[in-house]
């Protein structure tokens, strides 16, 4: 029996004085105990509608027509009271930002207890019996101690599991996860998705996931619809979407994703961005003929119908057999250039962070513990790690933006340990740094083109049309168009913001880029075009880079040799490919086991994630 | 138009601050020739004038006159002279102060950090009124020292509001990039940090404005501040006093002007808060 059905629902908001279309010809059928994957980059319209099931619409937004069925009942049309009923009882939800999801102020007890006590759960003594076997459900041990904790007293992975627990407390036929792990470690990811699903073939639910990640849908879900600016791009079984698709979008956004294992294979990047909420009214054809290697004249005439490509598997493009042939380009990885002599040491990194609280006690905690390394002229090396694992602390200590407490740092033949102003301008010529979260690293008062100049600035001597003409030069390198240089960064894009920063490295030509998470928070075609633009500029610069992440097949991409990082330690290193295809550290392992693998056809076991809990703080 | 004035222009509590505080700034300017009598002028015989609209009223003297004779407009007008010297100059002094310890304080961090709040904290110990009086009696009658008083006290305001702001912008990864281009400190400090905190730096002026206006009412009220020879608020309050019977009217005008200027200043600063803080203004977006 189908437990929620969308017949046609269309989404509109009014927007800059006129109404804009965000969710278009939505249609799917969802069978009890069966789980759909939605999949689409930030403003596919995914989240929208986990919100118009919720019916919790942002202002402005409504349902312009269409059916939403659920249980028998149409969501859309149902009286407020009987909506809010279902709400939470009979459909339950799973949230991005699990700290959010929770009251700071009060207890988790608390909290399981009022939504028990929502949910008619018996008397008090009952309730607190019932909180403790939910926690047992999704295997947090403790669960005595846990009531009496406060939500910032656990990390994000517990509070997602509270929440899970607590959506699952009803028995609800339905439940909504949106992007559920996006916020988590990896490892964690894995296991909290494994609960879900557990959970959910347990009580047999049916499941809305919402995700930006087609691999894990594909490993996880029973169908997928991909949607693009807000309408299907095609809906379908998983596998047959993964490993035959039928839309050129599905296709490029699994080729714009580097795998983990197999033959190391080029990106594709799509172009550009997908259309904002105000660009998709004036767009009269298919929505991705902007972006599509396959577009024709035909396909910008007329919105694409539905196709059937086999039953139950159909996309919205009008030439599907053209999709299979859509390939990268050849990124040529032999013209790279050869790695040289050592131009970075690090030896024996520390850094303990203390702490005191009140008078007494003081806590001391090794975010870096003996760390070695070299880095050699024009290679790429990745350290990876989850967080907590030092691997921000290490780029901060090689900019010189930290302090270490021991150990040597060797930059190009000099010893810039000490700190001194002769060693940071040492180091400021030759190493510079791109942050993670391209809002924070950019000064929202000053102008793109003086923000990448900002070392000429720092230097003195030039004139502003000096710097203009070399923001522009620069910018032009890191594929922005001039005119940027006089716009504001909250005028550009996530992407654009972070080629700006790396663009404000490249000012004083530095030979050592230190890239922290640069990508993360990213969409996998906007991640793509930047590990493109990385590449292409060390064909260009023969720089060398230390590049941070959390995320493996990333690093596998882009790196010649690579560090694993864990507590503060370097549990592993070597070349890249040896690594990822035989890792000899079992917290690797771990780590690799975690990532749903690139064929959906392999069984994937997370459980290969099974990792003693680090103990992060030593009392001295 | 409307979309061509800056946001804080457009509020309402800002249009309706400013325009009070303006009318105040151009009658302590142009006090000379606003005021139609010479603030100091006696006249015996025509003392406890009522204002113009009330029996027996003089239409020489729009707000009547106080026990001496002198005209209250012409008072109420030069004292705007008073009032407004100690609301700049005090709370910029009190500003410059506070606002540079808290630079210091919120930038550099560790020990100095540290330190500054330690002094902040013990400052803020001291209930304020009794401090300046305490100060007053120490330094001496005079609005230089009115003015110091409220500088002395007052500067901790600055101080502990801003601190936590500074700390906030210089945990941004763009003060760490500006370290790594190679900025001095003394350039993060005035050309990343503080154009990001000038919004609340202004709004804190305007508030702290406010509060100097009082205080010196206060002073001068018991007779700290100026002499008998410049007219003040606060004065005419305290010789107005003596004669509440015989002349509520004299009462009321110096206490009403004294509450429109301090509500002046307090709705300009709200508003600038309400316009310019990012946080307040993302939460109403939301
Ligand atoms: S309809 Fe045309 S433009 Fe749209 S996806 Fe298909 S080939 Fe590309």
């Amino acid at each position: 029996m189908d437990m929620l059905i969308a017949r046609d629902v269309s989404v509109t908001a009014s927007f800059d004085g006129g109404i804009v279309p965000v969710i278009q010809e939505l249609s799917f059928s969802l069978p009890a105990g069966r789980i759909l994957g939605l999949v689409g980059e930030s403003g596919a319209g995914k989240s929208m509608i986990g919100r118009t099931i919720a019916q919790l619409l942002p202002p402005g937004f409504s349902v312009a027509s269409g059916e939403l069925m659920f249980d028998g009942q149409d969501l859309i049309r149902l009286p407020a009271e009987t909506r809010r009923e279902l709400l939470g009882r009979d459909i339950a939800f799973v949230p991005q930002e699990p700290l959010s999801g929770l009251n700071p102020v009060l207890t988790i007890g608390r909290q399981i207890d009022e939504h028990l006590g929502r949910l008619n759960f018996g008397h008090a003594r009952l309730r607190r019996e019932r909180a403790l076997d939910m926690l047992n459900a999704v295997h947090l041990s403790h669960g005595a101690d846990l009531l009496d904790k406060y939500p910032h007293q656990l990390s994000g992975g517990m509070c997602q599991r509270v929440l899970i627990a607590m959506a699952f407390a009803s028995k609800p036929k339905l439940l909504v996860a949106d992007e559920p792990t996006t916020a988590l470690d990896v490892t964690i990811q894995a296991r909290i998705v494994e609960l879900i699903a557990e959970l959910q073939s347990r009580e047999k639910t049916a499941v809305v996931f919402i995700t930006h990640d087609l691999r894990l849908a594909a490993q996880i879900c029973d169908n997928i619809m991909v949607l693009y600016a807000g309408r299907p791009a095609e809906v379908g079984p998983a596998r047959d979407i993964f490993s035959n698709p039928a839309h050129p979008y599905t296709r490029c956004l699994q080729l714009s994703n580097p795998t983990v294992s197999g033959p190391r294979r080029d990106l594709y990047a799509l172009p550009e961005r997908m259309p904002g909420l105000s660009a998709i009214k004036g767009i009269v054809g298919c929505l991705f003929a902007a972006r599509c290697p396959n577009v024709i004249e035909a396909c910008t005439k007329a919105l694409p119908p539905f196709i059937d490509i086999e039953p139950g598997h159909v996309a919205t493009c009008i030439r599907p057999e053209a999709t299979k042939a859509i390939a990268p380009p050849g990124l040529q990885r032999a013209e790279l250039p050869q790695a040289g002599q050592p131009l970075l040491e690090a030896k024996g990194l520390t850094k303990i962070f203390k702490s005191s609280h009140g008078f007494f006690r003081r806590t001391a905690f090794a975010a870096v513990k003996d760390v070695s390394f070299t880095l050699n002229e024009g290679e790429f090396v990745g350290i990876v790690g989850e967080s907590g694992s030092g691997k921000s602390t290490v780029a901060r200590l090689l900019c010189g933006l930290e302090k270490s407490g021991e150990g040597a740092i060797v930059i190009a033949d000099r010893d810039v340990t000490d700190g001194g102003a002769v060693s940071r301008q040492h180091q400021r010529t030759h190493v510079q740094m791109v942050f993670q979260d391209p809002q924070s690293a950019l000064n929202p008062r000053r102008r793109v083109g003086s923000i990448v100049t900002q070392a000429m600035e720092a230097a003195g001597g030039s004139t502003s049309a000096e710097r203009l003409s070399r923001a522009e030069a620069l910018l032009s390198e890191i594929g922005l168009p001039p005119e940027a240089a006089l716009r504001f960064p909250a005028q550009l894009s996530g992407g654009q913001r972070q080629r700006v920063s790396i663009a404000r490295a490249l000012c004083v030509a530095p030979n050592i880029l230190i890239a922290d998470e640069i990508v993360s928070g990213l969409d996998v075609s906007v991640q793509a075009q930047l590990l493109n633009l990385l590449m292409a500029l060390r064909r260009r610069r023969s720089f060398s880079m230390l590049f941070i992440s959390h995320d493996l097949s990333v690093v596998r991409y882009l790196c010649d040799r690579v560090l694993v990082m864990r507590l503060g330690e370097v549990v592993e290193s070597g070349p890249t490919e040896q690594v990822f295809a035989s890792p000899s550290h079992a917290y690797t392992r771990a780590l690799l086991a975690a990532v749903p693998p690139d064929d959906p056809t392999v069984i994937w076991n997370p459980r290969g994630a099974e990792v003693a809990a680090p103990v992060l703080t030593a009392t001295l | 138009m409307r979309n061509i004035l800056p946001p804080w222009l457009r509020s309402a509590r800002v249009i309706i601050g400013l325009s009070i505080i303006a009318v105040i700034a151009l009658c302590a300017v142009f006090a000379p020739l606003l005021a139609p009598h010479d603030p100091n002028e006696q006249n015996l015989l025509t003392t406890f004038l009522p204002p113009v609209w009330a029996q027996g009223a003089d239409s020489a003297y729009l707000l009547g006159t106080d026990s001496l004779g002198r005209d209250v407009l012409s008072r109420l007008i030069y004292g705007a002279r008073v009032a407004m010297m100690v609301a700049v100059i005090a709370s910029f002094g009190a500003m410059v102060i506070g606002a540079t310890l808290a630079y210091l304080a919120g930038y550099f961090g560790g020990r100095i950090d540290s330190l500054i709040g330690r002094a902040v904290d013990v400052w803020m110990s001291f209930p304020p009124v009794i401090m300046s009086l305490i100060l007053m009696v120490g330094l001496g009658v005079g609005l230089r020292n009115v003015i110091l008083a409220i500088v002395i006290v007052d500067w901790t305001r600055f101080c502990r509001v801003l601190r936590s702001e500074v700390l906030v912008v210089a945990s941004k990864d763009y003060i760490a990039a500006a370290r790594l281009v190679g900025f001095s400190h003394w350039r993060i400090i005035t050309r990343e940090i503080i154009p990001a905190s000038l919004p609340l730096l202004i709004t804190l002026v305007s508030l702290e404005m406010g509060i100097a206006v009082i205080v010196e009412a206060v002073l001068s009220f018991v007779g700290l501040s100026v002499s008998s020879q410049t007219p003040a608020w606060g004065q005419m309050i305290a010789d107005a006093r003596q004669y509440i019977y015989d002349s509520p009217w004299n009462l009321l005008f110096p206490a009403l002007t004294i509450f429109f200027a301090v509500f002046g200043f307090n709705m300009l600063g709200d508003g600038l808060r309400r316009t310019l803080d990012v946080r307040l203004t993302a939460v109403q977006r939301v």
